[in-house]
């Protein structure tokens, strides 16, 4: 049976979502055509024909609009079940689909959209997640320019329906943004990049309160686009004319620093596969064998020089989303802290290498262990205490970079910072993530300065490390 | 929805953006019954159904008019040596999960190599969520016919704990 959605290599096997779709597109074609039959299917019947329908829709697209119809008159479940075909379909195989699908899929997405389906919010978000980040293929690209588009074009309804999707959606679009305007004199992009920046400056200048939702990582990309005119003028009311805002309770970026961003952002900019790649590495692959996943993960995912911005979505992802058991923990499985070692030395351009470190330590920052979780600061600090001696150069250039951020990052409010940072510290020697920070402030090989200013940002601690001899399990 | 679960089981809530792990949660009917390649043994018969990942390609040759190429495969019981013929040398890649059905263990010109064989089938079904380990490598076992049933082979001796054609990657 030719594949109608899914476009097939030879020796590749049939894609179970295919399978079953067409499945109950056969079983019920006959009902498919008008005059639609009027009796209440039984719940097998209803499933079918969810599934056939949305078969036509996507194969049949001369008939989307009969099938459409068919599907509203006979849905009793807030198209609920459908949205979650559709969304089933974006997660597992997207990236795999005949371009006469994709459009369809788009259509329809629009469609469910004018009736409020159940479960909308999801499918957006699958949408979103499929954006590749540095991928600037022509069907990523046209992904990114509908996506946008329709946020933009349904403005006024999703902000009274889903405004969350909104939110979501700046965060995509700003992250990339940050990649898109690396480009410059390409006509294809620069026409997204005026629409991505018109979405992203309305929803700042209008709807902050929505924006806000994101927490601290909304700077973080913020920050990345001061650059640009528009977003620096953004940045500039924001530090110093937060009332031009007119959102109630919004005073001083520092409360958004404050706040803690959902891991569910993150998430935003892994697509699902790489995502089941990562989580796979960090809950299955045993130290010493990672060898050959790390060249097929970087074969798939970061074949070109444009694609490595990836890498730090990924380092953010790695600290704020994917928080091992303590089984896996005490396991010989491969730890967060070696992965993101790995990572870090796949970065070959500047601006990639220190926006790593940046995602990295950003919750160090503003460490407030009230609403911060100890879990997003580990992999930095075992990365740093791991690579002594064998890759001390690592370990040098996370503390330097850890420092500067102390001294440059927000010079406004570097108490704060370093409020952050040495919570940070005490909170991980205090839970025994490390049993002091000794190996750091007497290791030979680490250049004296930094062992200086070790000391100084830390001078409790060492009265107190000595002490530590029972080793807290490392809480979730 | 019972009848629907086995194909579509879906995150326990969208919103929660979680998904399924690739490839573990499609189970198709013919991945039922795999043996673990640790438990093939040399024959004639294509009876071998089994899935595991690809390690490692060698060159392509010609055998006559077609095209053949040695890999290294392996599950998380044990590596061997794949044939891959025709177009299946370009098909597949390192990191690929392939599904083998009827694939036949036998000597091919003094090596013995796993192979799907002129009934046999391999597909591709899934990428790199797979373990697996390189030794032993079941196609550098020494094998001898069985004292008791000389139709039967069983194992003399290890040639080489790992692959001698693909080192492991340290």
């Amino acid at each position: 049976m030719a594949s109608r959605l899914i476009r097939k290599a030879p020796h590749e096997a049939e894609n179970p979502i295919e399978v079953s779709l067409r499945e109950s597109f056969q079983i019920v074609e006959p009902k498919l055509r008008p005059p639609f039959l009027l009796t209440i299917p039984t719940q097998e019947e209803y499933s079918n024909l969810n599934r056939a329908i949305l078969y036509g829709i996507l194969c049949e697209s001369h008939l989307a609009n009969v099938h459409i119809k068919h599907l509203h008159g006979i849905v009793t479940d807030g198209y609920g079940y459908f949205t979650s075909l559709l969304i089933n379909i974006v997660n597992e195989v997207y990236g795999k689909l005949f371009d006469s699908v994709k459009r369809q899929l788009i259509w329809v997405a629009h469609e469910t959209m004018h009736v409020s389906a159940v479960g909308f919010d999801g499918l957006m978000v699958a949408f979103l997640r499929q954006i590749a980040g540095g991928d600037f293929s022509e069907g990523n690209l046209w992904l990114c320019f509908e996506m946008v588009s329709l946020f933009l074009s349904k403005w006024e309804s999703l902000l009274e329906e889903d405004p969350s999707v909104l939110t979501f959606a700046l965060y995509v679009f700003l992250r990339l943004l940050a990649d898109h305007c690396r480009i410059s004199n390409v006509e294809r992009i620069e026409a997204l990049k005026r629409i991505e920046i018109e979405f992203c400056v309305k929803m700042l200048r209008e709807q902050l309160c929505l924006c806000l939702k994101i927490g601290r990582d909304l700077l973080r990309l913020l920050q990345d686009l001061v650059h640009k005119p528009e977003f620096c003028a953004i940045w500039k009311d924001l530090l110093l004319n937060p009332s031009s805002f007119r959102t109630e309770g919004f005073a001083d970026i520092t409360q958004i620093y404050r706040t803690r961003t959902s891991s569910r952002y993150f998430l935003l900019r892994i697509t699902p596969e790489m995502e089941s790649q990562v989580r796979f590495l960090l809950t299955h692959v045993k130290l010493g064998s990672q060898k050959r996943y790390q060249v097929w993960f970087t074969k798939k995912f970061l074949a070109t020089p444009e694609r490595e911005t990836l890498l730090i979505d990924i380092v953010r992802f790695i600290c704020c989303a994917h928080h091992p058991s303590n089984e896996i923990i005490q396991s010989d499985v491969i730890q967060r802290w070696a992965v993101i070692g790995w990572l870090l030395k796949s970065g070959k351009k500047n601006h990639v290498e220190a926006n790593m470190k940046l995602s990295l330590f950003y919750d160090w920052l503003f460490f407030d262990d009230k609403v911060d979780n100890i879990m997003n600061l580990e992999p930095a600090i075992l990365l740093m205490v791991h690579s002594i001696p064998k890759y001390i150069d690592m370990t040098h250039s996370l503390l330097e970079f850890l420092f500067i951020l102390l001294d440059n990052y927000d010079l406004d409010r570097k108490a704060m910072v370093l409020g952050g940072i040495s919570s940070a510290f005490h909170i991980l020697v205090r839970k025994g993530v490390v049993q002091s920070l000794d190996v750091l402030v007497s290791c030979d090989m680490l250049s004296p300065y930094l062992k200086e200013r070790l000391r100084k940002l830390l001078p409790d601690l060492q009265l107190h490390y000595s002490r530590e001899f029972t080793r807290e399990q490392h809480p979730m | 929805m019972g009848s629907l679960t086995f194909y579509f089981e879906l995150p326990d809530s969208a919103a929660e953006f979680s998904v399924s792990k690739g490839g573990t949660i499609y189970k198709m009917e013919s991945e039922k019954n795999l043996q673990a390649l640790k438990d093939i043994v040399p024959a004639a018969q294509n009876n071998i159904n089994t899935k595991f990942i690809l390690l490692d390609k060698g060159r392509l040759t010609l055998e006559g008019q077609h095209k053949t190429c040695l890999a290294l495969v392996a599950d998380e019981s044990a590596a061997v040596h794949f044939q891959l013929w025709g177009d299946e040398c370009d098909a597949f890649e390192p990191g690929d999960i392939i599904l083998l059905a009827n694939g036949i263990f036998s000597y091919n010109r003094n090596n013995l190599v796993l192979r799907a064989g002129k009934r046999g089938k391999a597909e591709k079904v899934g990428e790199f969520t797979m373990t697996f380990v390189e030794t032993p490598n079941m196609s550098e076992i020494r094998w001898v016919p069985d004292s008791s049933d000389s139709k039967k082979y069983v194992q003399e001796a290890v040639i080489s704990p790992y692959s001698r054609i693909f080192p492991p990657m340290h």
